[in-house]
């Protein structure tokens, strides 16, 4: 994943699909892959190494030697191999089994086996969501669902940032989604008023690109559904058959459980799916559930299309540190004030500057240059893409880049080095002989003769006490 | 202004010695000058009371939003086709212009006449309307209500009402009047006759005026209507180039093509650009005629009840002074930006005195050589040192019929005739000497000071303070005044004051715009960090202010980063001019690097030897120079310059430092940059902030400065000094014992170090600074844990 998370503690920690299920125990595992859907998507998430290894052992019936993977393929890719094997092994997806004669052998799991032979091959059960025999009489347009979802959204960060009053929809969000944001720590009760504020989290994770906002906010969702009443596999199961919809098709619910109407009613709050009424059946998946795991393809962005792509590069930086937004809205300007003070708001721009102050504000916070810089590309004004900017592959001016890095790097100057106090010496003989000692086995950090201390580091600790030992010993 | 103590002392010594001291002393007089005037506070007389009205203060009642930011939103509409307009206007004065908008070249130059330019960087330019600016637009024909309503069109959204009411506040008395030299009387020229009613009401002015016979009583005006004048065009364009109108005829079909520019505003456009030029065409105007005597007395009064005059000068009807024999040579070209400064001069057929901002190496010379000539009277040129001296009469040469017998310099070390000539060059020191002069001084004052001059050239206006100024002109009479200069700024903000001591500000070129088109040169700039050796960390910590300077600058890596720079570029061809302010690093550096350098008590000759050998001898690659040369050397061949100390956080130093390599390089058009300017900085010290400070000026004009954490290849240089603590400890002792060396040990300059090529090797400044590898010098990152701050304390969990 691009966020640097240095510390789980303090900062937000954005696991792909692979992270995801690997943090899960082998029996839940077992069950996610009784949903042909859900093998799929695996599968997919898999390193192409893996993904070979799979497909050419999903129709042999029994263990294969590990020395026969392992001479599948080049000697050069010994790394990448053995690093595909783990992955397997991690999933679960494969597992070493004993063959006659002892070789170790890996066996794919039965249950993924199966169900991945059904998602490429047809058969099994039904996918609980089917397609409409009957074209809708009024099909909702592509650019309809993006916006849809991009309002619905918007709603979610809006209420993060607090401006859901002046919100100009006027909704706010169901106490379902609040709960999400609470779990998911990017939001904080406090304890005295009960009112609901932004964690530090809550501020990276406006930063990160939509795409990774909804898989981030889906896989807390996932965390939370069992206290729901709703099945973990159940609803990964459906969110993958959604994820690998058609956009602008739409879809029946026809046939599925009440908790899965239920997780379908949170896409729709999320604007993951759009629904003309709670009640019908036929639904639409946006823009935001398509490929909802790959993190890294940009073809999810809410922006692709011609008209949005204006409102996506609203941004100008330029070389005196002034931010020119093209904005109207409060989510937008909440966005900037995190690293920039704004200075004035005119009816559709918004102008603010970078200051040392402001950015060392948003160090504070956990943010880190690379989030800040990374979002002011990821916004920048389809102006500022000018041929120097071509050249250095950003749009953004290379000084403001540079200094925000630097300002950065200002507040890490430190270097840490774990070591060992010696004090107290009884003479400045002692005092130089150990010293002399430490420093000609390059284990001396840092001493002073009149205060007669020195600091040795940690490993070269156990030398020196020796030493001194034998040193004492010897002189009294 | 006291005189400096030591002039008193110099009746004994040598003959040439003496006039070194007393040039001397008159430098340090003028540079008394400059800071006393900036501890002076009253100034304010001689400066309207509108001017004085600050529309920052308008938007005070705004309330703040949630954000902490000045909200606008309720104080304007924006308009259906906002898209297509280019600007926005905020009711504290500030003006944002998109400068990618289609009708960005009609806004700025709107936009230019009107306000002040706070930033032009890429994108969005940002402009200030003031009082002052405001009186400059009205100076040059533009009207009140032409001023609103182009305004508006421009605009996205509405006008807020506090721009409107402080437009015409500032422009409905200003610029109405006009005091006019025509056919060697004054007369008050106004084409609204109740203004003149309305002065004539004055008990002052009513003295003031002259009245030839008894019968002209009353409000009596002198009526006549202009004819058209043709506006003077200027040196080899004569007969070709037609004035505006011409110009703006080919850019129209371009703009007409794209169709998104509204048509209210393209046509108001044409209307005001017009109006510009011809706004004489065919004008009423009265006039009544005023004593000659009372001139100053009048002037003030005008002041007082806020309609300042204009001081036009009608040169070609003035037959008393004598043309003078000067013409454009019909080599001088002048630049397009050039034509437009001198035609917001010379718009209706008549000079005007203002200032013209111009970047350095624009071609400043050439304005005021062509201003000269377009005159043809008598001219008067001002300029801050003798080698500036030198080089105006060198600009003379080359670009006019002027020869030697026409120009006259009146410098303490050149005293040339000044009978019968037309030019004077000399100095304000020169002119505002208060000490005892040489006969033949005295003699050449006198001259001066019986002259009516045409025009007077002011070099380097911004450095002079309007006390002396004003000196400047008791002893000076001219009828026309036209100030040069880079940088239209001062530290003390006093600069507004000139606007009203000369004239108001006539154009300022954009510097990136000037540099896209390759009329200076494209310039990278950079500042280098060094870091302190903990040894001179320590004592800087500990030691007393005036020291800590001098650690700073002396700073052993400091040393090296320039060594190593100057070394880069010596191999890579490049002619380097390395700056400092403080002359024990100065000489330090250049006598341990064995380069020549240029300080105050150089003598002239001297200097103009170095400056002569850096010019032409391939040998000689690098200066040291310390503040002196700050302005007026012109050094075209300069393409790299390096600043070790600087004067404390002085954005206007900064430029003109950076002025001195701006002149247009030769294959410019090769690489990306064709210049460097690298600003040396001792990490965690003061210099720091000052770097800071000083570069707010060039950031604001769209300049961006690179930081070099690392100079690659440095550490691999054995042929650096100061390589070693050892060194490096003698340097601090050095440093240390340093209170009262100061300068006495006055060396020659060191002879030229070894022979180099002289071939320019190409290369980037990142391949130089690192950057191919890695430009961040990465500490090791440890947990953000460390940093708590209170603000945050809710967050952590």
């Amino acid at each position: 994943m691009s966020v640097e998370s240095k510390s789980k503690f303090t900062n937000i920690e954005i696991k792909d699909f692979r992270q995801y299920l690997r943090e899960k125990p082998a029996d839940i595992l077992e069950k996610l892959y009784n949903y042909s859907s859900i093998c799929l998507a695996v599968y997919r998430e898999l390193p192409e190494i893996a993904r070979q290894f799979v497909i050419r052992i999903l129709f042999v019936e029994q263990p294969v030697p590990q020395a026969v993977v392992a001479s599948w393929g080049s000697k050069h890719y010994a790394k990448e191999q053995s690093n595909a094997c783990t992955v397997l092994s991690e999933l679960n997806v494969w597992r070493p089994a004993a063959i006659p004669g002892g070789l170790p052998a890996w066996e794919l799991s039965p249950t993924f086996k199966k169900n991945l032979k059904i998602a490429l091959l047809g058969g099994g059960r039904p996918w609980s969501m089917t397609s409409f025999m009957d074209g809708d009489t009024k099909p909702r347009e592509i650019s309809f669902l993006d916006n849809y979802a991009k309002s619905r959204w918007s709603c979610v960060l809006h209420y993060m940032v607090g401006a859901s009053a002046t919100n100009p929809e006027g909704e706010g969000i169901s106490p379902d989604a609040v709960r999400i944001l609470l779990h998911a720590n990017l939001m904080k009760r406090d304890d005295s008023d009960g009112s609901v504020a932004i964690t530090r989290q809550g501020f990276q994770f406006l930063l990160l690109s939509t795409q990774a906002q909804v898989w981030h906010f889906m896989l807390q969702y996932l965390d939370t559904c069992e206290q729901r009443g709703l099945n973990l596999a159940e609803c990964l199961s459906l969110l993958f058959q959604i994820s690998f919809s058609t956009l602008g098709r739409d879809y029946s619910s026809e046939g599925m459980s009440q908790g899965m109407l239920t997780f379908l009613q949170h896409l729709r709050e999320f604007g993951l799916v759009y629904q003309r009424r709670r009640k019908e059946c036929r639904f639409y998946p946006t823009r935001l559930a398509l490929n909802i795991s790959n993190l890294n393809s940009s073809s999810r962005n809410l922006g692709t299309d011609e008209d949005n792509a204006k409102e996506r590069g609203y941004i100008v930086v330029e070389t005196n540190y002034r931010i020119y937004a093209y904005t109207e809205s409060t989510l937008q300007t909440a966005l900037l004030t995190i690293f920039a003070d704004i200075l004035y708001r005119f009816p559709n721009l918004v102008v603010a500057v970078l200051t040392r102050e402001s950015v060392r504000q948003a160090f504070r916070g956990g943010i880190t240059a690379n989030q800040i810089i990374k979002y002011l590309e990821q916004y920048a004004h389809p102006d500022m893409y000018t041929e120097t900017a071509i050249v250095s592959k950003s749009p953004l001016p290379p000084t403001i880049v540079d200094q925000i890095k630097l300002w950065e790097n200002e507040r890490n100057r430190f270097t840490y080095t774990e070591g060992v106090v010696y004090n107290q010496f009884l003479s400045q003989a002692d005092f130089i002989t150990l010293r002399d000692y430490a420093q000609s086995i390059n284990v001396l950090v840092w001493q002073n003769e009149r205060s007669r201390t020195m600091v040795v580091t940690k490993n070269g600790h156990e030398d020196v006490k020796k030493f001194w030992k034998r040193y004492s010993k010897s002189g009294s | 202004m006291g005189p400096p103590k030591k002039s008193k002392r110099d009746s004994k010594g040598g003959f040439s010695d003496k006039f070194a001291k007393k040039r001397r002393a008159e430098d340090e007089a003028y540079t008394q000058l400059v800071e006393e005037n900036d501890n002076d506070n009253n100034e304010a007389d001689g400066v309207p009371g509108a001017a004085a009205k600050n529309v920052e203060k308008n938007d005070e009642t705004i309330q703040d939003d949630e954000f902490g930011a000045k909200d606008y939103r309720s104080q304007m509409q924006l308009k259906p086709d906002h898209q297509n307009r280019p600007l926005w206007v905020a009711p504290n004065g500030h003006i944002f212009l998109e400068s990618f908008s289609p009708v960005y070249k009609h806004a700025h130059d709107f936009l230019i006449a009107i306000s002040e330019p706070v930033c032009r960087p890429e994108h969005i330019h940002e402009y200030k309307l003031t009082a002052y600016s405001l009186y400059a637009a009205v100076s040059v024909g533009l009207q009140t209500h032409d001023i609103i309503e182009y305004l508006k069109r421009l605009s996205k959204t509405s006008i807020p009402e506090g721009i409107v009411q402080f437009i015409q506040l500032c422009t409905l008395s200003y610029g109405k009047v006009k005091l006019v030299l025509k056919h060697n009387r004054y007369f008050i020229e106004s084409p609204h006759p109740e203004v003149l009613q309305k002065l004539l009401k004055d008990p002052v002015i009513q003295q003031c005026r002259l009245k030839r016979d008894e019968t002209d009583l009353g409000d009596n005006f002198i009526t006549n209507v202009t004819d058209k004048k043709a506006v003077p065009s200027f040196g080899a364009k004569a007969a070709g180039a037609a004035p505006a109108p011409g110009t703006e005829a080919t850019d129209k079909p371009a703009e007409g093509a794209t169709t998104t520019v509204p048509d209210d505003i393209t046509n108001f456009y044409d209307k005001i650009d017009n109006e510009e030029d011809e706004d004489e065409a065919n004008l009423k105007t009265v006039s009544f005629e005023v004593n000659q005597e009372k001139i100053e007395v009048l002037q003030k009064r005008c002041i007082e009840i806020e309609h300042p005059l204009l001081a036009e000068y009608d040169f070609r009807n003035d037959t008393i002074n004598p043309d003078i024999n000067i013409d454009l040579k019909p080599a001088a070209v002048l630049r397009p930006y050039q034509e437009k400064s001198l035609r917001k001069m010379f718009g209706n057929g008549r000079a005007r005195s203002g200032v013209i901002v111009l970047p350095c190496g624009a071609g400043k010379s050439l304005v005021g050589v062509t201003a000269c000539c377009t005159v043809r009277k008598r001219a008067l040129v001002l300029c801050n040192s003798g080698v500036s001296v030198e080089q105006w009469k060198q600009q003379f040469k080359m670009w006019s019929t002027a020869d030697d017998s026409m120009i006259c310099r009146f410098t303490s070390e050149a005293k040339d005739k000044p009978m019968g000539c037309g030019i004077l060059v000399t100095t304000y020191s020169m002119i505002t000497h208060t000490q005892k002069r040489s006969w033949e001084a005295e003699q050449t004052m006198r001259w001066l000071q019986e002259q009516e001059w045409g025009i007077m050239v002011l070099d380097e206006v911004h450095t002079i303070p309007a006390k002396m100024f004003r000196r400047v002109l008791t002893i000076v009479q001219s009828h026309c005044k036209l100030g040069l200069t880079a940088t239209l700024l001062r530290e003390d903000d006093k600069i507004a004051d000139l606007n009203f001591l000369i004239g108001p500000k006539l154009y300022e070129a954009n510097w990136l715009e000037l540099q896209k088109k390759g009329f200076i040169a494209r310039v990278q700039c950079a500042e280098v960090w060094c870091p302190m050796s903990p040894e001179f960390y320590r004592e800087y910590l500990t030691c007393k202010t005036s020291k800590k300077m001098l650690l700073y600058v002396m700073n052993p890596s400091k040393f090296r980063s320039c060594q190593y720079l100057i070394k880069y570029h010596e191999r890579r061809g490049d002619k380097t001019i390395v700056f400092s302010d403080n002359v024990f690093a100065l000489k330090h550096y250049a006598i341990k690097m064995n380069k020549p350098f240029i300080y105050g008590p150089t003598s002239q000759n001297e200097r103009i030897q170095i400056l002569q050998n850096f010019k032409f001898n391939p040998k000689v690659n690098t200066i040291f120079v310390s503040k002196v040369a700050d302005t007026s050397f012109d050094l075209p061949e300069a393409n790299v310059l390096i600043q070790i100390s600087s004067h404390g956080g002085s954005r206007r130093q900064e430029a003109q430092r950076l002025g001195r390599i701006l002149r247009a390089k030769k294959g410019a058009i090769a690489e990306e940059y064709n210049a460097f300017f690298y600003t040396l900085v001792s990490q965690d010290t003061m210099e720091m902030n000052y770097s800071r400070k000083r570069q707010r000026f060039l950031v604001n004009q769209g300049y961006s400065y690179k930081v070099i954490t690392h100079l690659a290849g440095m550490d691999q240089d054995s042929d650096l000094f100061y390589k070693n603590r050892e060194e490096q400890g003698q340097l601090l002792q050095q440093v240390l014992a340093a209170t009262d060396m100061d300068c006495e040990d006055e060396r020659l300059p060191g002879e030229i170090g070894a022979p180099r090529a002289g071939s320019s090797k190409k290369g980037g400044l990142g391949s130089m600074s690192g950057a191919d590898d890695a430009v961040y010098y990465e500490y090791k990152k440890k947990s953000n844990n460390a940093h708590a701050h209170p603000l945050f304390k809710k967050f952590r969990s």
